[in-house]
């Protein structure tokens, strides 16, 4: 958007309004990170802190917990992000269309989770995932399994389990965001290539697809950056262990962990803490570049 | 960016257009597939609110067995809730704490979004660059410093060491600035001419116009604050000054859980974000609409 | 626009002044106030106990504040200990036997030495070492985490087996008798949760062992005890004899529901077992098995917790006093909080009392309270150093693989290198 420059009035107001967020933001979110970037070069334990350069990061490579927290991480991130971003586009087209009855309905309907109480919701799906939960009996029942799933008692489901709970928890608030997009795409291009006999899938691919670019993007950026932070199933579901095994520990878990449970060592989880955000820095980065040139080809 | 007011797009998108007769049958199949998925997809997400809400009416042994049909205790429950939890104080703080944070995040990130967006400047744009890069650090990292801050201005156990920490919401300035990529600039300049000062547009035209982006972001920021866990929890010391999700929290871990009652706390602390969802809703899915184009 | 910035400031400042009005001081002076984290066992205990102290003591009054989880207590404890602030901090803590070191070595000066003050010789030893830094012990000691092995009776006795039959065994002997049960009745032995490591732990005590070396150094690989304990462990599975489960409600949902026949647990469990009424006189206490090696014996420990005085305290001589009286005086109060609550004490002389010597229908008539005083008095005391947690969740990550029949020595190695690291 080409806009003239401001001119000195307006710069002014331009600051005013913005003075007031920036100013908190200064206090309460620059000052602790300026914090914890400095304590990222502190060794030691409790209140014993001492200068220890690159100490931290040297530490992170032989760490075997934040090694297996970081590839966690990625896993969830990898493969949740994008079945919740696919589910939540087939609800909305689904959803868009004005001929289908009881769509606020079925709109509420999906979108209840993440209205929940995280407690109310980790409570709930504790007990449903449990050896004797309705999980399981649902499974049984069908025969789609012949002996219960111990869903946290082993590595591999309690992975399958947590990114049922967050795909659970988050594909409406995502799907909302589509429908309302969709909502703002000319309803004539559609029945134009419809009636020019353009299938569906096709319609899908080569007009929603493009259309939704922008907001995909936007999903895409806050699901990696919530993924990335993962903490309140993990920590819910598992009471706190990120267990079996640490099979589901998260970064922001073991962050937890060196800060609160762990003899306190606060430089390191400090160190923890950045590696997400340059790791989200880099994701982001590429994830606008991506959009960036496929835009610039179309 | 086109900039279409939502009347002319909910015009488009109620055009009909006849039904081809000549694929009917599949159609027909396919219809019935979307229903189908949909109704799935409904039940999988409804089901936990069910579930909870029959958990409210049994007793806790049953719950623990997964009784899933209604059951008689619901009164016992909200008895043993009640005896145990001072409710009106726990769901005051709890309600004093989210609206007042959600009026303060509004107003400030609202502010915010519409400053970064209307006034364009190359220094206001790495600030603002720099600001999503930040959304990123985990808040565990910065607990302890925050906590410094606020012991050390005696604000330690106050509803304002609550609130103060969130009411600057990158997210929400994120979705506002967003949002006023869709508000028409001639709107803007139109009032300009006739003689308003910036925050006169600011509260007579702009807010106006955005309310169906204020009206998302009060569920969004609402449901964050109701249910904010890790800062309450440290920040808030004595049992009178907690908010729900605490007490409830720290009722799940007891030595011998009943969780009849607790699941009748969960039921009544969901309440207020499903009101909030349902009054607001329908102005929700339009709001969203500006904040992602 | 400055005017209108500033009216808004003025306005932002009003705003917050009104919040700030709600809000609610610190504890009173006079008033002692006390985090628990369970109501009906630790919170009522200690309001039982502070009340007995106004009765004598009117200007003294208690405030028990059991609105938090354990967890959530020590995530609190910790932020503030570290960020040096103490607003906020109540007069009295409770804290966990096994992460009072943690606290105590990082935090120097936090809380007070008790035993200037008060005898510790009337405690049972092991709970006055977990809590003893550079020669002064800092807690006044409150429920034991004794351990028994809680077992269905009934269970028991359909596959053949008495109360003798399980008078100090081995826990190889235990997978006799649980497979036996398991081919009788059909139940399984016991509910384990891969996210706890509770029992190897309190087999690793049962030998007078634990992670470390007196220098706190780690002492996994050559740790006779623990290696025996993983292998018991392993053995259950191998056996067949486990129900596993994940979490708290399941965890004791399994055995208070019936489906399993026995569970080694703290003594701490009693009130949740004795919750289920109708399975009274079906359950009965044995001592808790030792492990099949020299220096193990039928008596551990799992849990278990103390009080603490905080330094910042403005009522630091009464709580002293108050502990004195009542926590470290009165046996009355002992045989009160056993017979209300379920909480076995660790002063020793407690065992003398009525309640004590009574036998307890729910189990069968046994005189189960003298069964745990006995145990008590033969904990071994070890160290729990001061990264437990740092251990335990080593541990914890090679749970699947051990379970799995994974080969031990490598498992042990696996642990040492992954807690060498947390201990940096």
């Amino acid at each position: 958007m080409a806009q003239a420059r401001l001119d000195r009035r307006e710069q002014v107001t331009g600051w005013t309004f913005v003075a007031p967020a920036l100013i908190l933001l200064g206090l309460f979110m620059i000052y602790p990170i300026v914090w914890s970037l400095w304590m990222s070069f502190q060794v030691g334990k409790g209140m014993n802190l001492s200068f220890g350069g690159f100490a931290n990061i040297m530490r992170l490579t032989k760490d075997p917990v934040f090694l297996r927290a970081l590839g966690n991480t990625f896993t969830f991130f990898i493969v949740q992000v994008p079945i919740m971003i696919v589910l939540a586009l087939l609800f909305a087209v689904a959803l868009n269309d004005s001929t289908l009855k009881f769509r606020g309905l079925f709109r509420t309907a999906i979108f209840l989770p993440c209205v929940t109480s995280l407690i109310a919701y980790s409570t709930v799906f504790k007990s449903m995932f449990a050896t004797d939960g309705i999980i399981n009996e649902a499974l049984m029942a069908v025969h789609l399994i012949g002996a219960p799933i111990g869903w946290f008692s082993d590595p591999f489901w309690a992975k399958v389990a947590i990114i049922l709970a967050i795909t659970w928890r988050w594909t409406g608030y995502n799907m909302i965001f589509y429908l309302a997009a969709l909502q703002n795409i000319d309803r004539s291009i559609y029945e134009a290539a419809r009636i020019d006999g353009v299938p569906a899938w096709a319609r899908f691919r080569y007009l929603t697809i493009p259309m939704l670019k922008p907001v995909i993007l936007f999903t895409t950026v806050i699901s990696t950056i919530g993924t990335l932070q993962l903490f309140d199933e993990v920590y819910n579901f598992t009471a706190g262990n990120g267990g079996p095994s640490d099979s589901t520990i998260t970064l922001s878990l073991y962050i937890y962990n060196l800060t609160f449970k762990f003899m306190p060592s606060f430089g390191y989880s400090a160190t923890v803490s950045w590696v997400i955000v340059v790791v989200v820095g880099i994701l982001s980065f590429m994830q606008f570049l991506i959009a960036r040139d496929r835009r610039r080809s179309s | 960016m086109t900039s279409t007011t939502m009347a002319e797009n909910t015009g488009s998108a109620a055009t009909k257009v006849g039904v081809a007769t000549s694929a009917a049958p599949f159609r027909l199949i396919r219809r019935g597939l979307v229903y189908l998925l949909l109704s799935i997809a409904a039940f999988i997400s409804v089901f936990p609110f069910y579930w909870m809400i029959v958990g409210a009416t049994n007793l806790s042994a049953d719950v623990i067995r997964g009784k899933a049909t209604l059951g008689g205790a619901l009164f016992t429950n909200a008895a043993t809730f009640f005896a145990q939890v001072d409710a009106p104080r726990i769901f005051f703080n709890s309600a004093f704490i989210a609206v007042v944070a959600t009026a303060l995040t509004l107003v400030i990130s609202s502010l915010a979004g519409y400053g970064f967006e209307m006034f364009r400047s190359r220094v206001r744009e790495r600030i603002f660059g720099l600001l999503l890069l930040l959304l990123s650090i985990p808040f565990a990292a910065m607990m302890v410093p925050l906590f410094v801050m606020f012991s050390q201005a005696k604000l330690v156990n106050t509803y304002v060491a609550v609130i103060l920490p969130t009411v600057a919401s990158i997210f929400i300035i994120f979705y506002f600035r967003q949002a006023t990529k869709a508000f028409p600039t001639e709107l803007r300049d139109a009032a300009k001419i006739d003689g308003l000062k910036e925050w006169q547009i600011f509260v007579f035209v702009y807010l106006p116009v955005m309310r169906s982006t204020y009206a998302a972001a009060t569920i969004i920021v609402f449901m964050a604050n109701w249910n904010n866990y890790l800062w309450p929890l440290i920040v808030l010391q004595t049992a009178e000054n907690k908010t729900i999700t605490l007490i409830l929290s720290a009722l799940t871990s007891a030595y011998t859980p009943d969780y009849g009652m607790i699941l009748f706390g969960t039921v009544l602390a969901t309440l207020p974000t499903l009101i909030i969802f349902f009054l607001l809703q329908r102005r929700f899915v339009e709001g969203m609409l500006g904040a992602v184009k | 626009m400055n005017r209108i910035a500033s009216r808004r400031g003025r306005l932002l400042g009003l705003a917050l002044a009104g919040i700030s009005f709600f809000s609610v001081a610190a504890a009173s002076a006079g008033e002692i106030s006390v985090w628990v984290w369970d109501k009906a066992f630790n919170g009522d205990t200690m309001r039982e106990a502070g009340a007995l102290y106004t009765a004598d003591h009117p200007d003294v009054t208690f405030n028990v504040d059991d609105s938090a989880s354990q967890d959530d207590i020590r995530a609190k404890l910790q932020t503030q200990l570290l960020a040096g602030s103490t607003d906020g901090l109540p007069d009295i803590v409770l804290i966990q036997d096994d992460i009072a070191q943690k606290y105590l070595q990082s935090f120097p000066g936090s809380f007070e030495p008790l035993s200037d003050s008060i005898d510790m010789s009337v405690f049972a030893p092991y709970k006055v070492a977990a809590a003893t830094y550079d020669g002064k012990s800092y807690s006044l000691p409150f429920d034991s985490g004794v351990t028994g092995l809680f077992y269905r009776s009934d269970y028991l006795e359909a596959a053949g087996f008495k109360a003798a039959d399980l008078k100090d065994i081995t826990w190889d002997r235990l997978v006799e008798i649980g497979t036996e049960v398991k081919a009788k009745t059909g139940h399984l032995l016991l509910d384990l949760d891969l996210n706890d490591t509770g029992v190897i732990r309190m087999m690793m005590q049962s030998a007078g062992q634990w992670y470390f070396n007196a220098d706190g150094s780690l002492h996994v690989i050559d740790n006779a005890p623990l290696k025996k304990a993983l292998e018991t462990y392993a053995k259950f599975y191998t056996a067949g004899l486990v129900k596993p489960v994940s979490g708290w409600a399941e965890y004791t949902g399994t055995f208070t529901s019936g489906e399993v026949a026995a569970v080694p647990v703290g003594v701490w469990i009693t009130a949740t077992i004795k919750a289920n009424a109708d399975q009274s006189g079906k359950w009965a206490v044995a001592p808790i098995p030792r492990l099949d090696m020299e220096g193990s014996v039928n008596a551990s420990n799992q849990g278990g917790s103390s009080w603490y005085v905080l330094s910042s305290s403005d009522n630091k001589a009464e709580a002293i006093d108050f502990l004195k009286t009542v926590w470290a005086g009165n046996k009355d109060f002992y045989q009160d909080i056993l017979i209300k609550r379920g909480a076995v004490g660790s002063l020793l002389a407690a065992r003398e009392g009525d309640a004590y010597k009574a036998s307890d229908d729910f189990f069968g008539g046994a005189p189960v309270w003298q069964d745990f005083s006995t145990w008590l008095s033969q904990i071994p005391s070890v160290d729990y150093g001061t990264f437990t947690a740092e251990v335990d969740s080593a541990v914890q990550a090679q749970l699947p693989g051990i379970i799995a029949g994974g080969d031990i020595d490598a498992a042990l190695q696996a642990i040492n290198d992954q807690a060498q690291q947390q201990m940096q």
